[in-house]
């Protein structure tokens, strides 16, 4: 756009980018000072250094062999598999159908479908978490049961983005052809239609894996990933439960990043757009 | 004609409207009735006059001081971010990535990292305040250095959430209108003050009511960060709900409180500045 934004001309504004990256970098740089500095150069001693003074491994190999932090990080995994895989089975009829009823009346259900989810998380966790109970549902299907409303709006507006992007005659088409509306759904309108919803998949399994309410209060035992790092740091076994919680973090971090790319070009205002 | 077409389509729609209504329309109507419920099932006001009692003002101030400290922030910072976002400079995408990546990192793993930032003891913040000859803070001694921790905690996790949907925002004004303005001879700040403040407005309300919700449900950060000292409403909600089978119905009252608080707020802001942009 501007070829004179030369190096000079620009000085103010890497100024800001470099300062407002190292207040961003700052705290993950400590997550990782924490993790593999030696504890009693670290958070043992009054006035911790900035700059790592050892290094060791320790901590990790410790968190893992200490710790029972597989069980709710392989229920985490199951969790978050459940919330994406229900936001496709509710998400992709419900976009099919908005998409088919005509813009007006779609943004009507969409602002319906957003206005629930600002109901606050915990106002609804706990009767939900007492009517759960008397059906035997406070554990892990319990949690993603709840989390699926946390991310069903957001997966239906974006695949109906998706959606809306494809040709209009193109079910038309098939319909003629003699496809029935199942077969068009799984071989043509799903499939056109997969950035989208994989997109969709990828936002709800973040969500989950991150969701701490819900999971809380309703299954405060034999719980997900966030729920039994919150114990362990309330019990200060702090350096085991960083080191673990800095293994995890990176590939999220990862999936975050890539899915930024997706973000850009994606169809986040594609649900709007008519 | 058109009319029994689009009520086959409704029908794809009413499975995720039966499950977004019976897993929260219903709960929080259940929520509002038992908070005029005594244990033994009889109507009562008590609930809610016992929430004086155990400092449900004092709750309800320091989740508004944290929401508005941690939306100014937000939006300030946000707006920093997004402007430089959208410049083309070498090294754009590094900092976009870097400034994305809190977004990516669990609430209770940051919640977490400023724990241990801000404790009293070996913690980071105290190094550095040391270090440049000051004496050193107790964080956690006062409640307004409490809630200022957990304004940060909260302004590092979500500000880039902020900054995306302003980066979306300023991306769509067109160039044009800058170099018009340019060549009228308006200034930088002339610029900003009159072209993209009023055009941003739209969308930062638009932030404003997405944060300023979930501002107000705050729980994760401070249930890590400060425990129940001092209490958030959803902290003493929270706590309410652990400590025993009477108290179950305290938090149904403090919950209809905050049920009908969020409500006001969605419905300002969406009165005020939101209407427009989300019928279009």
């Amino acid at each position: 756009m501007n070829v004179s934004s030369s190096w000079k001309s620009n000085l103010p504004l890497y100024i800001g980018a470099v300062i407002l990256s190292i207040i961003f970098f700052y705290p993950l740089y400590v997550l990782i000072l924490i993790t593999f500095v030696p504890a009693p150069l670290n958070n043992l001693s009054p006035y911790p250094p900035q700059f790592p003074p050892g290094f060791t491994f320790y901590n990790i190999i410790q968190a893992y062999s200490a710790l029972n932090l597989t069980g709710p990080v392989v229920r985490s995994f199951y969790v978050a598999m459940m919330v994406g895989g229900l936001s496709l089975a509710l998400g992709i009829p419900a976009a099919y159908g908005l998409n088919r009823i005509g813009v007006r009346m779609a943004n009507k259900f969409i602002i319906f479908f957003f206005l629930i989810n600002m109901m606050p998380g915990i106002v609804v966790a706990i009767p939900i978490s007492v009517e759960f109970l008397k059906l035997g549902l406070s554990n892990i299907y319990g949690v993603a049961l709840a989390q699926e409303l946390v991310v069903l709006p957001l997966s239906i507006f974006i695949i109906l983005g998706g959606f809306r992007a494809l040709p209009k005659d193109l079910e038309n088409q098939a319909r003629v052809d003699g496809a029935n509306l199942p077969t068009t759904m799984y071989r043509i309108l799903i499939p056109m239609n997969r950035s989208a919803i994989l997109v969709a998949f990828l936002i709800s399994w973040m969500t989950s894996w991150d969701e701490f309410t819900y999971a809380v209060i309703i299954s405060p035992v034999r719980s997900t990933f966030p729920v039994q790092l919150y114990n362990y740091v309330t019990r200060a076994v702090s350096f085991e439960a960083s080191a673990f919680a800095l293994t995890f973090t990176i590939p999220v971090i990862i999936v975050a990043v890539v899915l930024q790319k997706y973000l850009k070009s994606q169809s986040f205002t594609g649900g709007l757009s008519s | 004609m058109q009319k029994s077409h689009n009520l086959k389509y409704i029908a794809f729609i009413i499975p995720a409207l039966v499950y977004v209504s019976a897993l929260s329309i219903f709960p929080a109507a259940l929520s509002v009735y038992r908070s005029f419920l005594t244990p033994g099932g009889s109507y009562t006001f008590s609930n809610y006059s016992a929430l004086l009692h155990y400092g449900l003002e004092k709750a309800l101030i320091d989740t508004l001081l944290v929401s508005i400290g941690a939306l100014i922030l937000q939006l300030f910072l946000a707006l920093f971010i997004a402007m430089i976002m959208v410049k083309p400079f070498k090294g754009n995408r590094i900092f976009s990535s870097l400034v994305i990546i809190p977004y990516g990192i669990s609430t209770v793993v940051s919640a977490f990292i400023f724990s241990m930032i801000f404790s009293a003891v070996g913690g980071y913040a105290n190094s550095f305040i040391v270090d440049l000859g000051f004496r050193p803070i107790d964080w956690v001694a006062t409640s307004s250095s409490s809630l200022s921790v957990v304004v940060i905690a909260d302004y590092w996790k979500n500000t880039p959430l902020v900054a995306l949907i302003l980066f979306s925002g300023l991306s769509g004004l067109s160039p044009s209108m800058y170099e018009a303005a340019k060549a009228d001879g308006a200034g930088a700040f002339r610029r900003f003050f009159s072209i993209t403040l009023p055009n941003l407005a739209p969308i930062m309300a638009i932030a404003l009511l997405i944060r300023g919700v979930s501002e107000f449900n705050i729980f994760a950060l401070p249930l890590v960060i400060i425990g129940y000292n001092p209490p958030l409403i959803t902290t003493l909600i929270y706590e309410f709900y652990q400590t025993s089978s009477t108290t179950i119905y305290y938090s149904y009252a403090a919950s209809t409180i905050l049920l009908f608080i969020i409500m006001g707020y969605a419905s300002i802001v969406l009165w005020k500045g939101g209407a427009k942009t989300y019928e279009r």
